[in-house]
């Protein structure tokens, strides 16, 4: 079997050369009927041939499109929209993965799927719901947030994501006294950072969005009202110093302008390890003393925008053990890693629960890595090692990522 | 079931504290004539005290047995040695695995040689850790190679780390060695046959040294290491080297083969 990129047309087309020798080569003997993916045959050039071989992938690459009959099967980001849409999302693991194996392939979970459902049939001039997805560590809650992310600009909505809320609240080496506010401290360098990948997500979106109220950030420089959002984003990035304030303005622009009728667009915000925003921080005050969360301008505004005061977008959320500050590694549920205030404010949430692998992705995990020849170990592709993966992994994603790296 | 070592007990030095059992004459004995001894007392006993991973066991004890396929041939497939070996085992006591005897199908002796070679103060989960990292880095660039070569070129692309490492390490083995050997008052470098197992050390060691030595102060040592056996895997790279260089040695030096007795 060969895997061809047609030049021109981003989705992978099968054409199969080898004869059915590749299916014994498997070690999995699961047939599925050709019936049930019949409709992933519709517009590919498909001889007919032994859906054994798909069923790990889905022609399906439009999230929107994707429903439950394609659980547990990867499709394929195109490589045109990966750039665009994940500049700063994704697990560093991932992104090793996506650079080795030539592609990005993400699984259809149940999480994932649940989500996109939900923001299919939510009603936007109602103020806006928030999802928080929450997991024991490594079951797939980034992924599953950077699923909806796809889904959501690929719907055309503007997309906030902020990748990882832990690093604005820990190891920042330069920690400005903001001259906004007297009693806070601006985060250039992260602040500009996260502007320039905004700017990287969201092009088509920054010369349509007006401003609509003037901004002055020292004597001679302003930005006026009717300007396109485009020239604050490219000020922030260029003057480091005032960018904690550029992220506060454009977030209030984004959350005025959301549900708007005239040019109305949708506001995705989409914060992993929201549970940092709550909590303690690791920074410190000249004099030594701790800073608290709500001293800092980014997360500040990050958590009003997290409020429930505006219309018009949804607020998709992941709690993360990881890179949490103080809190135990055996902490995954809502209650104990947002802490009271968090959950407070949090409160009312969907909470979407991720699960470890059921035994049908963890088939599709397996059988997508023999694919991809990362197993290569000979023992690894007979049944007693498969076995023994799934002991030592209790088929938790990340454990399996891991021991996989090195089979 | 996997089968690991077992728990620590309390160690204590009790090779000493015989059973009462043992008539007085008996306990004074040395331990040759103890083990004739004991060996003469056969009767199922638990000691008092459980002597754990000691490389000086009571050869009372006899050797665990980690491979699972032992375990699972069914009752009527035995012979009437294993039908006997298993009685003996259900009445004498087990020495405690090591750590290193795993029964898992991933075990490789070769590799957990290497990972012993290249531990430092018993540290052995960071030198498992480098070697783990090792093997992702290669065989990541050799897969990334691979999807990015063309069709013909996929062939020749070896992506196993385990065949790269094993072959590697084939690569960096002299085939001859040199003993400093006198005679007349001088010292001669003398050519002189290796066994398997000097060999095997020699080209780990020259392996580990070479990546300790000579790499930048700021490369980590798995970068270093999965470098130089891609290198040694297409018979490039400082080891090789120097194991020609050996070899070249031998050669010169071959006027003194005689000098060997042995």
């Amino acid at each position: 079997m060969e895997w061809h990129q047609t030049p021109g047309n981003h989705a992978l087309c099968m054409r199969y050369h080898s004869t059915p020798a590749i299916t014994t080569s498997l070690s999995s003997p699961i047939k599925v009927p050709p019936s049930s993916c019949g409709q992933e045959a519709v517009g590919m050039e498909l001889e007919t041939r032994p859906e054994t071989l798909s069923i790990f992938r889905t022609q399906e690459n439009d999230p929107a499109c994707q429903s439950e009959q394609h659980l547990g099967q990867y499709y394929t980001v195109p490589p045109s929209h990966f750039h665009t849409v994940f500049p700063h999302g994704l697990p560093p693991r991932y992104q090793q993965q996506v650079k080795t194996f030539n592609e990005g392939c993400v699984m259809v979970r149940q999480p994932a799927l649940e989500l996109i459902s939900h923001l299919k049939r939510a009603d936007y001039s109602k103020p806006t719901m928030r999802y928080l997805l929450y997991g024991v560590k490594g079951s797939g809650k980034t992924m599953s947030l950077c699923h909806t992310v796809h889904y959501c600009s690929t719907q055309g909505w503007l997309v906030l994501h902020i990748p990882d809320a832990h690093l604005w609240v820990k190891n920042c080496k330069e920690l400005l006294p903001s001259s906004y506010h007297a009693s806070r401290f601006d985060q250039p360098i992260q602040a500009s950072n996260w502007l320039r990948n905004f700017r990287t997500t969201n092009e088509h979106f920054l010369s349509k969005i007006k401003l609509r109220q003037r901004y002055v950030w020292t004597k001679r420089e302003s930005t006026e009202e009717g300007r396109p959002l485009g020239e604050l984003v490219d000020m922030g990035v260029s003057r480091v110093k005032s960018s904690s304030d550029v992220v506060g303005a454009v977030l209030k622009e984004l959350r005025l302008q959301a549900g708007g009728t005239e040019g109305g667009f949708r506001l995705a915000v989409a914060v992993d390890g929201v549970n940092g925003l709550w909590g303690r921080t690791t920074l410190k005050k000249e004099d030594k003393s701790p800073v608290a969360p709500e001293e800092l301008t980014l997360v500040h505004n990050l958590r009003k925008m997290i409020n429930n005061d505006w219309c018009g977008g949804a607020v998709i959320a992941t709690l993360s053990q990881t890179g949490s500050l103080y809190a135990p590694s055996s902490a995954y549920l809502p209650q104990e890693l947002l802490g009271e205030e968090g959950f407070d404010s949090m409160d009312p949430f969907v909470p979407v629960p991720v699960s470890l692998y059921s035994e049908k992705e963890f088939e599709s995990c397996y059988l997508y890595y023999l694919d991809r020849h990362w197993l290569q170990h000979p023992h690894s592709r007979t049944e007693e090692g498969k076995k023994e993966l799934i002991f030592l992994s209790n088929r938790n994603p990340s454990v399996l990522e891991r021991l996989c790296a090195f089979l | 079931m996997l089968y690991f070592g077992k728990q620590i007990i309390e160690i204590s030095f009790a090779l000493w504290h015989l059973p009462e059992s043992l008539p007085r004459g008996l306990r004074g004995t040395t331990f040759s004539k103890m083990s004739a001894s004991i060996t003469g007392l056969l009767k199922p006993w638990t000691p008092r005290v459980f002597l754990v991973r000691w490389s000086r066991y009571n050869p009372y004890y006899l050797e665990p047995e980690p491979r699972k396929e032992v375990y699972h041939i069914p009752e009527t497939e035995l012979t009437p040695e294993q039908k006997e070996e298993r009685e003996l085992k259900s009445v004498r006591p087990i020495k405690a695995a090591t750590n290193s005897v795993t029964s898992s199908v991933f075990n490789d002796p070769v590799l957990s040689k290497f990972v012993n070679m290249m531990m430092k103060d018993g540290d052995k989960i960071i030198a498992k850790g480098i070697i783990t990292q090792t093997l992702e880095n290669m065989k990541r660039k050799q897969v990334e190679k691979y999807h990015k070569a063309p069709e013909g070129k996929k062939a020749e692309i070896e992506c196993n780390p385990y065949a790269i490492f094993h072959q590697a390490l084939e690569n960096c083995k002299p085939v001859i060695g040199l003993a400093s050997i006198q005679k007349g008052g001088k010292f001669y470098q003398v050519p002189i046959p290796l066994t398997d197992n000097r060999r095997r050390f020699l080209a780990m060691k020259w392996m580990i040294t070479e990546c300790r030595d000579n790499k930048h102060r700021r490369t980590l040592m798995y970068e270093k290491l999965s470098q130089e056996l891609l290198a040694a895997f297409s018979k490039e790279g400082n080891v090789v080297k120097r194991k020609h260089e050996l070899h070249k040695m031998a050669e010169s030096n071959r006027a003194y083969a005689h000098y060997r007795w042995w």
